[in-house]
């Protein structure tokens, strides 16, 4: 038994020397992560941006239209910024970026508004911006509402309705919404609750798959192997440790961040979140191990490690909904470790279910965890075999 | 001056030889971007989320209550799959994840109408996704702002309808979204993925292919023609034959592959060519400055392609550049990417013309000098210092040309001499012989 921790531990020690003997190692496990740490939590530290740049286009030019402009900007995620003097105008804003949004106010508004021909205010968004374009419809959609039963509702309270009575009147069916776990929309939560992991886990599989192969590469490979009296599975674990552990490190790093310092809901406390953490870096490791060891070419067996990693943020369904994708993408997506790991944080972090809810996700890790078993001894021939060819 | 450009054109001709030849480069240089769109694009090709499921809780079993509920089913934002007799059992079914959202009518609902007040409907969202929260907002928005205008008719009979809605409603708006008619991702993504493909295939092929350079050199196995001696001349060399690379792979990515899906194509042909020229050139030099920080075939991989998450957002195509912090977007500022992807984005999803985006074409523009000047200087750096050599190995495989020249002469001398020896030799025995017949 000692004999073997011996040989793991020899293994590992020698892997981080060659860790240590290049810069590469160190900007991709810990710079790059770090970088994109940083990089997205102080990118949306607002949450939901405020003061959007819109415009506006007043055909009218009337006393009512100049009162409707008045109330505008009482909002606090848009801001007019300009007035144009014509449709065409604001258009051409819009397409050199000035604006994502305009309100147009009609030719004609306050006359029809005083003959009763119920005029018509039109919102224009940009949506080749799609949240900006969102959140802008959604401010202006409540002015432009607004406006119009401000109008309404003096005329009732002049008739003598209560307040409560006029509301009653004017919108007697209300919409109530309630944003399960994240009541401030913050995007901030949104996003990196998953980025921070997906390229955490994109440097794992890549690492795990780079620093196998190019034991061929230096021609390293069969005293790698023997060094572990040809026990590949040794050989492999002793290669990792050292590598798991810097993961984890910067695993916990992110957890921090997110959890700790910015205080991001955490409803079943950090430790389903550390394990499901701490399983995402072995369960990308494993994913890594199965493909270099049956791909002995290190060329496309990183090259299918960084796709995994890299399709696998779209995949996972934070932004797009799985259920929105085609059938075929819908069952691929499990073979993806961060779908796993997405799931466990909108159960776990973000609604604060039950654990025994996300079971079957921490299965698959394991899943993932155990395919090298299917072929590293592959591993071995690739090491006796095959010479590295440029 | 002839020969410079002769010089120029064969380093182009051995550089695309070179990018067909190595199947690694040819990954980034034509598999990705030809087929990684297309998976983009098959990925969202469902461009919105449509029928989210959700369930009711009808705590008021009135009539007024089952006609909201049965309106927000028939929206195609919502699809009730189940009526749920209280909030255990519907949270049970979100713990699931069969659904994503509940419609609770609370009990006083009808009451509350009847007698002429505010009634509220309470809707609770899964925030895994901002789409649920969207198809939910608007489907109950929908159905409510379509319930109470049917409630303040039946409030106000005697008047007729016009009358009513003016009373109601005096200003009545609508909501166009410009440029993306579906408002979908497709619409929206796509358009800045295609053009970091662009950037991001470049860098890592062009990487790919000085690392290898690199790791022959330091081997001893780069052999260079003459015509490598001039650095200016191997720079616009490289640089050419990238460019041709990807002047097809653009014609693909940004006009065949949006055709392909129907995405939004507003695109004037000739602001969008203009466009493309300071965009590649950016992005060629800016991929040959960093190869030079590339020390074998892989640092690319592991150091540029993470580059490419922080790279869509630096663009502002997702959350708003005015939003972002100095630093970042000064950052986003060095990168041809950022102004392409919000140059491409208007031209293509805006129907912009060149004037339109005539802050990007001269960013693009000053980006190309800026890399061109870093890379040329680079070149006349590396090309003379000597732990990258690169004279060295060209007037070294000279020598050995001429030391196997030398050596074949002398095999083909020795030999002659020998084959001469023997023919003299033949012709003294010969004489000899013919003398000795003569004298016998």
């Amino acid at each position: 038994m000692s004999g073997r921790k011996h040989t793991v531990l020899k293994i590992a020690y020698r892997e981080l020397g060659r860790m240590t003997s290049r810069p590469l190692y160190v900007l991709s496990m810990v710079i790059a992560p770090l970088f994109c740490y940083i990089f997205f939590t102080t990118l949306m530290k607002e949450g939901l941006p405020q003061d959007l740049p819109a415009g506006v286009v007043d055909a009218d030019n009337s006393s009512v239209s100049r009162n409707i402009l008045r109330n505008l900007d009482a909002y606090q995620q848009t801001e007019f910024i300009r007035q144009y003097s014509n449709f065409g105008e604001a258009r051409q804003a819009m397409q050199r970026g000035e604006i994502y949004g305009f309100f147009y106010i009609p030719e004609g508004l306050e006359h029809d508004a005083s003959n009763q021909n119920q005029p018509l205010i039109s919102i224009y968004t940009n949506g080749s911006y799609l949240i900006p374009s969102s959140l802008l419809y959604r401010d202006m959609k409540t002015m432009a509402t607004m406006a119009s039963a401000g109008v309404g509702r003096e005329v009732l309270l002049a008739r003598g309705a209560g307040m409560d009575q006029a509301m009653g009147f004017l919108q007697p069916i209300q919409i109530d919404m309630h944003a399960l776990g994240n009541p401030m929309l913050n995007y901030s939560v949104y996003l990196s609750n998953t980025l921070l992991p997906a390229v955490l886990a994109l440097m794992v599989l890549m690492i795990t798959c780079f620093s196998i192969h190019t034991e061929l590469k230096d021609g390293t490979m069969r005293e790698w192997m023997e060094l572990a009296d040809g026990n590949v599975l040794k050989a492999v674990s002793g290669k990792l440790l050292p590598q798991t552990l810097l993961f984890v490190l910067m695993a916990v790093i992110y957890l921090i961040l997110l959890y700790g310092y910015l205080e991001f809901p955490l409803e079943n406390g950090i430790w389903p979140m550390l394990l499901a953490a701490v399983m995402l870096i072995l369960a990308s490791q494993g994913f890594a191990v199965f493909i270099a060891a049956a791909i002995p070419s290190l060329r496309w067996s990183l090259s299918l490690c960084t796709l995994w990693g890299v399709l696998s943020i779209p995949i996972c369904g934070f932004s797009f909904p799985v259920m929105g994708m085609p059938a075929p993408l819908r069952a691929m997506s499990w073979l993806f470790p961060l779908r796993h790991y997405f799931l466990i944080y909108v159960d776990q972090a973000l609604n604060g279910i039950p654990l025994i809810y996300s079971a079957w996700y921490y299965v698959a890790f394991l899943g993932f965890m155990l395919m090298p078993l299917l072929d590293i001894w592959l591993l071995k021939k690739t090491a006796y075999k095959y010479t590295y060819l440029l | 001056m002839m020969k410079s450009i002769r010089n120029l054109l064969s380093v182009c001709g051995q550089e695309l030889r070179k990018n067909i030849s190595d199947t690694g480069v040819m990954v980034f240089f034509l598999i990705v971007p030809l087929l990684y769109p297309l998976l983009y694009a098959y990925l969202y090709s469902g461009e919105v989320v449509r029928e989210v499921p959700v369930v009711a809780v009808d705590q008021d079993r009135s009539a007024i209550s089952r006609e909201f509920l049965r309106k927000a089913d028939a929206t195609p934002d919502l699809h009730i799959i189940q009526y749920c007799s209280d909030m255990e059992e519907a949270r049970e079914l979100m713990r699931r994840h069969k659904s994503y959202g509940v419609i609770l009518v609370p009990d006083d609902f009808s009451s509350l109408l009847v007698a002429g007040h505010q009634a509220t409907v309470a809707t609770y969202c899964d925030m895994s996704g901002l789409l649920y929260y969207k198809a939910l907002l608007s489907g109950a928005t929908m159905v409510s702002l379509d319930m109470n205008r049917d409630i303040q008719i039946e409030r106000l009979a005697g008047l007729t309808r016009e009358q009513l809605k003016v009373q109601t409603m005096p200003v009545e708006n609508e909501y166009i979204t410009m440029f993306n008619p579906a408002n979908g991702f497709q619409g929206f993504l796509i358009p800045a993925v295609l053009i970091l493909i662009i950037q991001q295939t470049m860098v890592l092929g062009v990487c790919m292919m000085s690392g290898t350079e690199y790791e022959l050199r330091k081997k001893g196995k780069l052999f260079l023609g003459r015509e490598y001696k001039d650095p200016l001349v191997v720079l616009f060399g490289k640089s050419l034959a990238y460019i041709l690379v990807y002047a097809l792979m653009s014609v693909y990515l940004l006009m065949l592959v949006p055709h392909l899906f129907h995405m939004p194509q507003l695109a004037n042909r000739a602001t969008l060519t203009a466009f493309m020229v300071p965009f590649l050139l950016a992005c060629v030099f800016f991929s040959i400055f960093l190869s030079f920080f590339v020390r074998d075939r892989e640092s690319g991989f592991l150091l540029f392609v993470f580059v490419s998450v922080p790279m869509i957002f630096m663009s502002g195509i997702s959350w708003p550049a005015s939003n972002m912090p100095g630093a970042w977007r000064f950052l986003a500022q060095l990168f041809p990417s950022t102004h392409g992807i919000n140059g491409f984005c208007r031209i293509i999803g805006n129907g912009a013309l060149l004037g339109d985006v005539r802050k990007e074409y001269m960013l693009l523009w000053v980006l190309a000098g800026i890399y061109f000047l870093c890379s040329l200087s680079a070149f006349l750096l590396f090309y003379r210092s000597s732990h990258i050599p690169g004279i060295e190995f060209i007037r070294e495989r000279r020598n050995r040309r001429r030391e196997i020249m030398s050596q074949r002469l002398d095999v083909v001398g020795d030999k002659i001499k020998t084959v001469r020896a023997e023919i003299r030799e033949d012709v003294r025995e010969r004489r000899d012989r013919n003398r000795n017949q003569s004298n016998g």
